[in-house]
Order: structure tokens, then C-alpha cells, then sequence
């Protein structure tokens, strides 16, 4: 559906490039994960992708179409919601939504049957002609969406869309997200929550200093073709046992270690013993999407 | 009609219902400066009336000169006589009190010496006093003088007439010995195109200047709300949805027009209706249509003029407090400048040189060829030039800035 190749982007005046020859295939259906700590060039993608800037170098389709004929040909082809509110506090829910529809140009009939499907869609039933500024922050997220949505858009560029709401709000946001691909919405989805991603995501990409670094299924992203233990000890792991064992060290007295079966497990937890350590926590399978990012990404300060 | 405009009309138009300190500035200020400085200035915009100052005459002669003099200065509406004091120190102390400001004391001898100055004794003569308050403006201390002097030398003037009659043989006319109704020497005539116009009056500068000036506070409303699109990412997103630029700019110049044209129709009906409650004369406007039709155009330059300056300085700013500092000092400034708040006529040449650079200055220059001078629109064609130019190279500066800051970005 969405083809990137090539791209890279160097602001004015900056250093260093955002992006460097950035090429991702994203399928059409699904939410597709863009991680990468910050200012690892989610955001100048996601401006991109929106029109927001000029493709300088490489080249992005949709559709196989070049991304600018394409958003000429329906300019309501690609929707970007934004990080933050970006709606008007002083109008109600039904003037913001009615407002946007408008400003999409849509017709009187569309605007009151999208307005209707994206209230229902957000569940912003009891709260139209409330003002936005009196929203919670989970409807002001809700609502954020809804506007995104008014456009029946074929891909929804969503920029941290659960930022400073609530655990039953984040709960009905994700749902909602993984249920678009459903309604004929690709989604790209941009987070610093893992557990989210790894939630509602199908494919992801991480990218770090405008330079892809990993980029796939999750599940084959996340499969480790071979057992990974971590371990968590009250002192320092046996410098034999960890030569024996491949150990990297993960942090304070954190170690991961390759297996070659997960029987060879308890003879670990012999040796570790007969060493006098005490193992305090254990984590045996695949690793998580937090860890293999942050093994990706490094641990290293971002601004 | 694009919905896409008739969608960013409304949505203006819906803030800036909600936004109530931008009406308050919009809508009452300007009524409440419209009926204050029409009052305090109804006396400077209308000579002859009756000016607030008090003065006495000690009559220490007591003569029929005396009398007479007393009696011209009566006739004169400008200042006001109280009953006089008995001596001059009562006058002064008069002055200390308050009671009046002016005190004029006609010496022993005044009569006397009204055609002989050295007086038949041979001694010099003694000097009309003037006693006066120093915080009394020295124009009306001028004033005053003037008119003393002038009802002296009609004094002057009856006596020499009786005097040279009597010397000649003369006979004397029934009704000669009372002083004569002298003609005035100084008509003023206003010069303007139709003669049945009144003199300028206060409501007539006021009204529109204070009009002008609520326009150009556009700026608030405009720029508050365009700052909040800006920081909130709503611009960002409109971008997205491929809205140029321009057609956001446009959304707002139709609403914001109208607030104007609101303006300009409620300030009038304040000069009209309100403004002669507070002892002030009303506001009347020329009673045809193509003088009607041409204010029409001075406020529609004035609206476009303001409306593309809120949107420059709303495309300048980072912040809400930089708009109201760039905005409010802005107009402040060119209100100041511009005749607004100190009337232009009473300004020194330098400053009324100045003056010519605020768009408010064309602005009420343009109200006051068609309300004062009723001013064809050939007449009024250069000020809407100047307000027409004025708003396309704001707006061109605003489209400028608004490319510049995009390219900041990228």
C-alpha cells in the first residue's frame, strides 16, 4: 500500500539528517508500529506522510501512485491525528467535528453521516455539545481521533494517541485503533508504549537517528530462534558461568543468557547455587519488545 | 461558495462569540471612550459656547466707564461673571478657594483716565489688574485678556464718539449717551462644499475616531485565536487536510469584516442616540445616499486595513502576550499618532507631518472628507488607496511569514 524508498530529509540548517535512506513497505490493513526513541525521526516521517513536508530525496507512493499525486487526487486519502489536541476548545464536540468535516471539504450529506459514524465510532455520544476545553483528557483523545477519522481516510497517521489518559480510556482507544483495519484503515501507529504496540500492532519498524533498524512482523521480530533467560542475582554473575552461558550484561546485576535447550535451565540454577548466587527474578521465552528495543536503541539519554 | 470557507466563516465566527473580554474590547470600549471624550472635549470642538471659568471684576471706580465695561464683558458667553468682590483681596482669596479663576480689578480712576492716560492730575495711570489662578491653561488666560481688551477698546470707542461730538457741536442722537451694538469684526465661515454642514463638533471627530480604533483591535480576537490554532497543532492539521494557507487566511477576513461593519453601525448609533443623553449634541450623518455609501467605503478600507494588520501581527507573534503587547501598543501607538486620541488639528506641524503615517490618520482623514466636508469618492479615493495598499502589503507580509516559518521547519 504505502511504499517508502530511499528517503532521507535533512532540515535546514540542522547537522545531521533526520532520515537516511529510509526504505519500509507497509502493507495495506493492520496498524503498523513506527517506534524509535525521540528524535529518531518518527515525527518528520509522519510529517511526510501528511504533506506536512517536502519529500527532498527518495520516494513514497501510495498505492503505487507518487504520495503527492495521490493526496491530489483525494485529498482525504491520508488523515493525520497529532500529538496533541489539535482542535478548537471554545467550539463543542459537534462544531469541532462538524467544523473539520467541512473543512474536508465534504458534502452536507457525508458531513452528517461521517460526523454521526466518528461520535458513534468514539463513543462521544453523551459529550456533543459539551466544549472541548471541559473535556477529560480521554475524550479530548477520543475526540482527536474522531476528527481523524471524518475523512473515512485509507491510512490514519496516529502520533502518540494515548499520551495522559487514563487506563480505561487508553483500554477503549486501543480497541478502537485495532479495529480500523477493519473498516478499510491502514493505521501507522507512533508510540513510546511498548505493551501498546506490541498489542495492537501486526508489523513494526524501529528506527533510530533517521536510520532503520529493524523492520518486520512482530511475531518474527519478537522470536528468538534460540531460549533467552534473563536473570536478575543478588551480586555478580561467576565470570565462568557467563563465558559458559554467552552473558551480556542488561543492567545492575542483570545478565541475559543463551540456552541451548531450556533443559540445560536447571543446570544453570545448579551451577548458580554451588556459586552462592540467589537468582531474584527470571524471565525464560522470547524477549519483549521493551528489551529488544532497548537493545536495538541502546540505553543512552535522548532528548 | 467553497465549504471549506463557509465551514472556516463559521468556525471563526462561533469563537469569536465565545471569546467575551475580545467583544468587551470590541464593542464597549469604544462606547465608553466615544461618550467620555465627547464630553471632555465638547468646549474645544465648539467655540463660543460657555467656557468652565469663573472670573470677578472689583470695580474700585465706579463710574460709568466702569459700569460699562462690566456690562460688555456680559455680553460675552465665554466665561462667566460671578457677583463682584468688594476689594482685590477678597478676589484673591477667591482664587485661593476655588470659587473662581480670574479676577479683574479696575483701578480708581479708571474712567478718568480712559481717554487721557496721564489723567487730568497729570499722574501716571494705574494698570488694570488681572488676578488668575497659574493653573488656569494659558489659552484661556489669553482669551480672557483678549476679551477684557476688546470690550475696553468698544469702551473706548463710545467715549471717543460722545467726546468728539460734544467737541464738534454735534447733535446728539436719541439714545446716544447708552454704548452701541458695535457689528463683529471676525465672521468665521467654514469652507466645505455644502454650506447647510455644521463646524466639526466633538461627537464628529470622536465618533469615528474611536470607531477606527476599535476596528484595529481586531487584533486581539484575531491573533488570540490564531495563536491557539498554532500552539495547539489545529494549523498543522488543517495543513494536512490540504488546506492552503491563504483559505485559512481568508476564513478569517470575512468574519472579522463583518465584526467591523458591526462596529462601525453600533458606534454610530451610539453618536446618534446615546452620545445626546450625556448633554452632548448628536451625531448626524449626510443625509444622502452616495455620501451614505461613501462612509460605507471608508469603513470598509478601515476594516480591511485592520483585519490584514491583526493577521500580520497574529503571524509575528509566538505567544498570546506577544500579540497583546505588538498589538495593543501597536494601535495605542498609531491611535496617538494618528488623531485618535489627541485631535490632529490641535497637534504641533511636526506631529501633524507625522500623523500622515498611521492608517488611523487615513481612516478619519477619509470619515471626516464625507461627514465634514461631504467629500465626493473621487475625494476619498486617495485615503482608501492608502488603507487598500496598507492591507495588501500587510496580508502579502503575514502569507510571507507564515512561508518563512514553514521553511523554518524543513
Amino acid at each position: 500500500m504505502l511504499h517508502i524508498e530511499g528517503v532521507s530529509y535533512r532540515y535546514r540548517d540542522a547537522t545531521s539528517p533526520a532520515l537516511t535512506d529510509l526504505t519500509l513497505n507497509i502493507p495495506a490493513g493492520g496498524v503498523y508500529g513506527l517506534l524509535g526513541p525521540n528524535g529518531a525521526g518518527k515525527t518528520t516521517l509522519i510529517s511526510l506522510l501528511a504533506g506536512l513536508l517536502k519529500t527532498p530525496t527518495g520516494k513514497i507512493s501510495l498505492h503505487d501512485q507518487p504520495l503527492a499525486d495521490a493526496r491530489a487526487a483525494n485529498p482525504r486519502a491520508i488523515a493525520l491525528v497529532p500529538q496533541d489536541y489539535a482542535f478548537y476548545p471554545m467550539l463543542t464536540v459537534a462544531e469541532n467535528l462538524r467544523f473539520f468535516g467541512g473543512a474536508l471539504g465534504l458534502s452536507s450529506a457525508d458531513l452528517k453521516a461521517q460526523t454521526d459514524a466518528a461520535i458513534t465510532f468514539a463513543r462521544l455520544e453523551q459529550v456533543t455539545a459539551k466544549r472541548a476545553e471541559q473535556l477529560s483528557g480521554g475524550l479530548r483523545r477520543r475526540l482527536n481521533l474522531a476528527i481523524g477519522l471524518l475523512g473515512q481516510p485509507q491510512l490514519l497517521l496516529l502520533d502518540e494517541p494515548t499520551v495522559g489518559v487514563d487506563p480505561q480510556s487508553r483500554h477503549f482507544l486501543l480497541d478502537a485503533i485495532a479495529a480500523l483495519p477493519e473498516a478499510g484503515t491502514t493505521v501507522i501507529y507512533t508510540s513510546h508504549y511498548m505493551e501498546e504496540v506490541e498489542a495492537i500492532c501486526q508489523r513494526i519498524a524501529i528506527i533510530d537517528q533517521g536510520k532503520l533498524l529493524a523492520e518486520g512482523a512482530l511475531t518474527d521480530i519478537l522470536h528468538s530462534p534460540e531460549p533467552q533467560l534473563e536473570l536478575q542475582l543478588d551480586q555478580a554473575l561467576p565470570e565462568d558461568i557467563a563465558k559458559r552461558y554467552a552473558a551480556s550484561p542488561l543492567g545492575h546485576l542483570q545478565y541475559r543468557l543463551s540456552l541451548t535447550s531450556t533443559a540445560a535451565l536447571s543446570k544453570l540454577l545448579d551451577e548458580l547455587a554451588a556459586a552462592n548466587c540467589t537468582v531474584r527474578h527470571l524471565n525464560l521465552g522470547q524477549h519483549d519488545l521493551e528489551q529488544f528495543f532497548m537493545r536495538l536503541t541502546k540505553r543512552s539519554l535522548r532528548d | 461558495m467553497s465549504p471549506r470557507l463557509l465551514a472556516l466563516w463559521l468556525k471563526e465566527s462561533i469563537a469569536l462569540l465565545r471569546d467575551r473580554h475580545g467583544l468587551l474590547a470590541l464593542f464597549i470600549m469604544p462606547t465608553i471612550f466615544i461618550l467620555v471624550m465627547t464630553m471632555a472635549l465638547r468646549d474645544a470642538f465648539s467655540p463660543g459656547v460657555s467656557i468652565d471659568a469663573a472670573y470677578v471684576v472689583v470695580d474700585l471706580d465706579h463710574s460709568q466707564h466702569s459700569r460699562a465695561l462690566i456690562k460688555r464683558l456680559d455680553k460675552s458667553v465665554s466665561f462667566k461673571r460671578l457677583p463682584a468682590a468688594d476689594d482685590a483681596e477678597n478676589a484673591r482669596q477667591g482664587i485661593l478657594d476655588g470659587h473662581h479663576v480670574l479676577a479683574l480689578v479696575l483701578p480708581k480712576g479708571f474712567g478718568e483716565r480712559l481717554l487721557a492716560p496721564a489723567g487730568a492730575d497729570g499722574q501716571p495711570t494705574e494698570a488694570l489688574q488681572l488676578l488668575l489662578d497659574p493653573a488656569l491653561s494659558p489659552a484661556l488666560q489669553l482669551a480672557f485678556r483678549n476679551q477684557v481688551m476688546a470690550a475696553l477698546g468698544a469702551v473706548r470707542a463710545d467715549e471717543l464718539t460722545r467726546s468728539a461730538g460734544k467737541l464738534f457741536g454735534l447733535p446728539i442722537a436719541p439714545g446716544a449717551d447708552t454704548e452701541r451694538e458695535w457689528p463683529d469684526e471676525i465672521h468665521s465661515v467654514a469652507v466645505r462644499n455644502d454650506r447647510s454642514v455644521r463646524p466639526p463638533s466633538s461627537v464628529q471627530q470622536n465618533v469615528p475616531a474611536w470607531l477606527i480604533f476599535a476596528m484595529f483591535f481586531v487584533v486581539i480576537p484575531v491573533s488570540s485565536i490564531f495563536i491557539i490554532e498554532r500552539q495547539q497543532g489545529t494549523l498543522q492539521r488543517l495543513r494536512a487536510m490540504g488546506l492552503p494557507f491563504h483559505l485559512i487566511l481568508a476564513g478569517k477576513l470575512l468574519p472579522f469584516f463583518i465584526v467591523n461593519q458591526l462596529q462601525a453601525v453600533l458606534m454610530v448609533l451610539v453618536g446618534i442616540y446615546l452620545v445626546p443623553l450625556f448633554g452632548s449634541e448628536a451625531l448626524e450623518l449626510p443625509g444622502s445616499l452616495p455620501l451614505l455609501l461613501n462612509l460605507w467605503a471608508v469603513a470598509a478600507a478601515v476594516s480591511l486595513a485592520a483585519v490584514s494588520l491583526a493577521l500580520l501581527v497574529a503571524s509575528l507573534a509566538r505567544t498570546s502576550e506577544q500579540a497583546t503587547v505588538i498589538g495593543g501598543v501597536g494601535n495605542i501607538l498609531m491611535g496617538a499618532i494618528g488623531g485618535i486620541m489627541v485631535p490632529k488639528f490641535i497637534m504641533p506641524a511636526a506631529m501633524q507631518k507625522l500623523a500622515t503615517l498611521s492608517p488611523m490618520a487615513w481612516g478619519l482623514e477619509g470619515f471626516h472628507i464625507v461627514m465634514l466636508r461631504h467629500g465626493s469618492f473621487a475625494d476619498i479615493l486617495p485615503c482608501l488607496a492608502q488603507l487598500l495598499v496598507f492591507a495588501a502589503a500587510a496580508l502579502a507580509a503575514a502569507v510571507w511569514l507564515n512561508h518563512r516559518s514553514l521553511a523554518a521547519q524543513s
